[in-house]
């Protein structure tokens, strides 16, 4: 790779076709291989493009994206709201931790997909269940994140706001919160993975909009080129929210990284993870 | 929050007392050995076929820095795609049975493992890089001897993510498409209202990732106590 392009290309150029030849590639091949397709199973990109703005233009997939994306916001909240209070209180205090450790571990082995059909028996096919089961599937990593993230401050900051006497809830916020942020992110990208796999399998249980629903409703009326669709628009769904998701990260943590490049966040991420 | 206080309706969360008779009667119960078993073979087999593609082709991606930028965004693509939503396409060409299953399965714990061994591949350190380099170690001998033992540890922590991802999938698969398995019987025991026997199914469920978790964990501390040796002398 050691073609002279760097006298002719400014270094952004260079660098999203080095990032983006082979999806671009991919999505080619994928377009004309399926160009001329028969088989049932696999409709054209065309076809599957074509139904794909169809129905985003009618306002059916904007409507269910909506009612999709909001379940899954509403849930990711109260999970992160009740698991970022639960897990500063049980990380700050040792002997909470002990106690409740070997119950956590448990609870969050559970699978949340198996709690699917007795929560949607409990409350219906409305929106509360599945809020209630995604943010039941976050709670877990965004409170086991924070209980590591109080418990990795070094033990010398603790004792500086002690010797200082800073106020207790100063101490909650600016301490224990800041101190534990970079794990709590890591905690809530987890989470937003989660998310999405609950709302999908949520809409697709007992649902009468969403788009689970979509894809399932699609599946069982053999429309293939909508399921295609379908499923391809979840994936650029979690696509997206995963990258918007890694720049609000960067930019909270840009203290903490001391503007380190983003790729360094994406380590960081996995390392924790 | 009606909704909530809904939820702590007997009917819907059983006492606790029944649910521990029903962790015991479901243990006499035929159908559940079978089912048990199925989760746990078809699991198994995912995270397996899912490490022995994904290991070669982590280290090659990670040896090569081309590779590694032009394959950046599929990869991200690949991992915030929520495999289950892949589902109802594969119950159309595979049909709804245990190899669609473990295809399933097998895609969910690609990815994590990938780019676990893409991260260890890639850590390695310049002076073992230039030593390889100055030796002129053959291409075989870089990729087991140098660059799979360095990425060992981050593969290990890869499989360990994916044992539990491969437990919460072939359960949701199963609620989803009735295939044998702990969560169909977690559906079928809720469709005739042993709701018990569902939280029990459910425990069962929770069991089976702790006891495959911590069965890797023993496994790689023996296989890595030369790595936690190293890294304690440091």
């Amino acid at each position: 790779m050691n073609i002279n392009f760097s006298s002719f290309f400014p270094h952004w150029l260079r660098n999203i076709v080095a990032l983006w030849w082979l999806p671009t590639l991919g999505f080619i091949l994928w377009w004309y291989i399926s160009a001329n397709s028969t088989s049932f199973f696999f409709p054209s990109l065309s076809a599957i493009l074509s139904v794909l703005y169809r129905d985003l233009s009618s306002g059916l997939l904007v409507g269910y994206l909506i009612v999709s994306l909001s379940n899954m916001a509403i849930g990711l909240s109260y999970a992160i709201v009740l698991g970022v209070i639960c897990g500063l209180i049980i990380g700050e205090f040792k002997m909470l931790r002990e106690v409740t450790a070997p119950l956590l571990n448990f609870l969050r082995s559970i699978p949340p997909a198996a709690v699917v059909p007795i929560v949607i028996v409990a409350m219906g096919t409305d929106s509360p269940p599945k809020i209630f089961i995604i943010a039941m599937a976050c709670f877990w990593p965004i409170l086991l994140n924070t209980i590591d993230g109080v418990r990795g401050i070094p033990a010398q900051m603790l004792e500086t706001t002690r010797a200082f006497r800073i106020p207790y809830h100063l101490m909650l916020s600016r301490v224990l919160f800041m101190g534990a942020l970079p794990q709590i992110l890591a905690g809530i990208r987890i989470a937003l993975a989660a998310a999405l796999v609950l709302m999908v399998i949520s809409e697709f249980f007992g649902a009468s909009e969403g788009i689970g629903f979509y894809i399932r409703n699609k599946k069982e009326a053999f429309a293939m080129a909508e399921t295609w669709a379908g499923t391809f628009l979840v994936g650029v769904l979690g696509y997206l929210l995963s990258t918007i998701f890694l720049k609000i990260e960067h930019w909270l943590l840009a203290w903490y990284f001391q503007n380190a490049p983003e790729e360094k966040t994406k380590l960081n991420a996995v390392k924790q993870a | 929050m009606a909704d909530l206080i809904e939820l702590f309706n007997p009917a819907v969360i059983p006492p606790i007392k029944e649910v521990a008779a029903a962790l015991i009667t479901i243990l006499y119960r035929p159908e559940f050995y079978s089912a048990f078993m199925a989760t746990l073979l078809d699991s198994i087999k995912g995270v397996i076929y899912a490490a022995v593609i994904a290991i070669p082709t982590g280290i090659l991606i990670g040896m090569f820095p081309a590779i590694e930028r032009a394959t950046r965004v599929t990869l991200d693509f690949g991992r915030s795609f929520p495999v289950v939503a892949l589902m109802p396409i594969f119950v159309l060409i595979l049909g709804a049975n245990s190899q669609m299953k473990v295809v399933i399965i097998t895609i969910a714990c690609f990815f994590p493992i990938l780019l676990q061994t893409i991260y260890g591949a890639r850590r390695l350190e310049p002076t073992i890089v230039d030593t390889v380099l100055s030796y002129r170690i053959p291409f075989h001998l870089r990729f087991f001897k140098v660059i799979l033992p360095a990425a060992s540890p981050f593969i290990s922590t890869g499989i360990k993510i994916a044992i539990s991802i491969s437990i919460l999938v072939a359960v949701g698969t199963e609620l989803i498409i009735q295939i044998t398995g702990l969560g169909a019987q977690i559906n079928l025991s809720r469709t005739f209202n042993e709701v018990a026997i569902a939280f029990a199914y459910v425990i069962y469920a929770g069991l089976l990732g702790v006891f495959l978790t911590t069965i890797w964990d023993q496994f790689e501390s023996r296989l890595l106590s030369w790595y936690r040796l190293a890294s304690k002398v440091e």
